[in-house]
């Protein structure tokens, strides 16, 4: 099985092949041969026994986006990791990169506490746009972008869910 | 067991998560049958489920559940409790709701209503203060009325200013003002917060002393009249005025200074005939001279550093103190060793530090030689998005500061958590910054400290990428065609797409 994966903030995508699945592991890393045990302990959990006994537990979390959420030895960081045919498919369509930031959805469930701008207002990256109360915290959320409020979503003391549309902006306006 | 239940004394703990659970382990410890209150949200929690007895006091906002006196005190009408343990947050410092319970003939654990008044409100606590002759830093003596005359203060004394809710404490509701064109949104927000978390809008200011640590010492009054001092704590790192990383004690204490800094936290203390556990904190300027900042008529979250130097029990002292009993501590304990306590928040500190509420899927706790962890949560619990986001406290003691250090960084690389982003990683980082190593650090240290992921070793990186294929392969292995991909994600996804195409191949 062929994959490509993509650390962030590098450009070019590695490939990484399988020729043999767990246990008894075999994969290519670029021009790297990595073998040994993997075992998975429980839903998303590994331990790798590499063949010089280099042993490594990482918890792996497949997000909505398509990255992988990994942590390891203290360190948590993601990538994102494709088969071959869909790295393949994105690159001829122009990939997610393209895609514009049409609105502002809440990062976090909570609540609205002010809204700062209108429908028509003209703002700029990093203007704050509303004030969102979450555990207890006032939370500015910023414009991820300049742009011309097409429409706002939400209410002053309404509760939102996660990824819930606040705001919307007009095509273009960049 | 049921007849020994009955007859023990009951105490109804006024709080949740964390603090909750652990005023149930001293009512174990002493003997007393605990009672928990809970809120919709809360209905499995830790806490509820650790007490012997449980009242349901409504919705899950607090305040309609964990802020309402009256549904406190008819939960512990119910359930015959003698004693009230407010912990910390929520009604802990609201000296209203203490007269209450001190008049339906409850035991109010903590201090008398009066002592809280008397500090609960910063603006008469300083000038009781400055009456006993406690140094303190220049401020308005009475709340402010409107924006303008926050303004009017930093005119006449100089920006910047800290706003703070008068009724405030445990860093909430508070907001740094560097000039004046912040002061009418600052207002706005502080007394906001003030009014949703403490339920009083009342805010004040005063200046704000620029580079200093926040240093507090703690003391335990009994109704013997006897107050004594446990020594201080260092809580200068702090995050939107959040402390998030105690130590016990502070390296930046001399034995004379600590000495100095008690005998004024005693004073202060006995000026309002302090009984119980108390906080006294202090502003501790660059060139040795400290300020009285606040009196906190409460058990803290950072107690526990304090308790693993001085070997005592301060939540149990607490409900013997308020019982009528002297305090068990006759002699000052001596200070043996360090300790430092990181405050574990379901936040994502990757992200801005966003809530990050949810389930727990899988929690690994730390243990071992010198680790302590107080908690709210175990394997799958929830963490509601209704609260104050802080699930689990670590704590390492070491007989000296590097080796606390050494086994808190042991402890947090230890520890897992799925399912809910934590601060561990963001502590992992702290812990090796060389200036924290060092003790170098102001009040102000976090607000211009970057939190840089560690980078993780190549072999690391490589073995995680590994660990994905496998398990995107096996994903694809267990799954039939047309079933739900492993994990229950939903949504468009590329990811998603890629495992359904290696389905469609096996």
């Amino acid at each position: 099985m062929k994959f490509q994966v993509r650390m962030p903030g590098e450009r070019e995508g590695r490939t990484v092949v399988v020729t043999a699945g767990a246990p008894a592991f075999e994969a290519t890393l670029e021009n790297a041969v990595l073998t040994g045990d993997a075992l998975e302990v429980r839903d998303g959990v590994w331990s790798l026994v590499g063949r010089d006994g280099r042993q490594i537990e990482v918890s792996v979390a497949f997000q909505k986006d398509g990255s992988v959420r990994a942590s390891a030895e203290g360190a948590l960081f993601g990538f994102e990791l494709l088969d071959e045919l869909t790295a393949r498919a994105l690159l001829t369509t122009g990939g997610r990169a393209a895609k514009r930031v049409r609105h502002v959805a809440a990062a976090m469930p909570g609540r609205v506490l002010r809204i700062l701008v209108g429908a028509g207002d003209r703002v700029i990256q990093g203007q704050p746009i509303l004030v969102l109360e979450a555990m207890k915290m006032e939370n500015e959320v910023k414009s991820p972008r300049d742009g011309v409020v097409a429409s706002v979503e939400s209410a002053a003391g309404q509760a939102v869910s996660q990824g819930d549309v606040l705001l919307r902006f007009e095509a273009g306006g960049e | 067991m049921e007849t020994s239940r009955s007859s023990a004394p009951r105490l109804l703990i006024a709080n949740r998560g964390e603090i909750a659970v652990r005023i149930i382990r001293a009512c174990r410890d002493l003997g007393i049958s605990p009672v928990a209150v809970y809120s919709e949200a809360d209905r499995g929690a830790l806490h509820v489920r650790l007490a012997d007895y449980a009242v349901a006091i409504g919705p899950p906002p607090a305040r309609e559940s964990y802020l309402v006196p009256d549904r406190i005190l008819a939960a512990a009408r119910t359930t015959g409790a003698t004693l009230v343990h407010p912990g910390f947050g929520f009604l802990s410092e609201n000296a209203d709701f203490a007269r209450r319970v001190e008049e339906a003939g409850l035991t109010w654990v903590g201090p008398a209503s009066a002592s809280i008044a008397a500090m609960g409100s910063k603006t008469e606590s300083r000038q009781r203060m400055i009456a006993a002759g406690v140094p303190v830093v220049p401020g308005m003596t009475t709340p402010a009325e409107t924006a303008e005359e926050i303004a009017a203060f930093g005119r006449a004394n100089g920006f910047p200013l800290l706003l703070k809710a008068a009724a405030g404490g445990g860093g909430k509701g508070m907001r740094v003002v560097r000039g004046e064109t912040e002061v009418a949104e600052a207002f706005l927000r502080t007394r906001s917060e003030a009014k949703s978390y403490f339920a009083d809008e009342r805010v004040y200011a005063e200046l704000l002393v620029e580079g200093a640590r926040h240093v507090e010492v703690q003391i335990l009054g009994d109704a013997t009249g006897r107050v004594i001092a446990l020594g201080e704590r260092e809580c200068s790192l702090q995050r939107r005025h959040q402390k998030v990383l105690e130590e016990c004690p502070s390296a930046a204490v001399s034995e004379e200074l600590r000495a100095r800094m008690e005998a004024v936290a005693v004073a202060a203390g006995k000026a309002v005939n302090y009984v119980s556990a108390g906080t006294v904190e202090f502003l501790l300027a660059k060139d040795g001279r400290f300020f009285f900042l606040e009196m906190n008529t409460r058990i803290q979250v950072e107690h526990p550093v304090t308790e693993m130097v001085y070997g005592v029990d301060l939540v149990v002292e607490m409900i013997r103190i308020a019982q009528g009993e002297p305090m068990s501590v006759t002699k000052k304990p001596e200070l043996r060793g360090h300790a430092i306590q990181c405050r574990i928040y379901a936040e994502d500190p990757a992200h801005g530090f966003a809530p990050s509420p949810g389930r727990i899927r899988r929690l690994r706790r730390p243990q071992g030689p010198g680790i302590r962890v107080d908690s709210g949560v175990e394997d799958g619990d929830v963490v509601p998005l209704d609260y104050d986001p802080m699930v689990a406290k670590f704590i390492a003691w070491g007989r000296d500061r590097d080796e606390a250090f050494r086994r808190m960084r042991r402890a947090l690389s230890e520890a897992r958590v799925e399912g809910i982003e934590t601060s561990i990683p963001f502590f992992l980082s702290l812990l090796e910054d060389p200036d924290v190593v060092a003790n170098r650090v102001s009040t102000q240290f976090l607000d211009d400290w970057k939190y840089e992921p560690r980078r993780p070793p190549e072999d690391v990186v490589a073995a995680s990428v590994v660990a994905a294929a496998l398990g995107s392969m096996e994903g694809a292995k267990k799954r039939r065609p047309g079933a739900a991909p492993a994990g229950g994600e939903t949504g468009p996804s590329a990811w998603r797409n890629a495992r359904a195409s290696f389905g469609a191949r096996e």
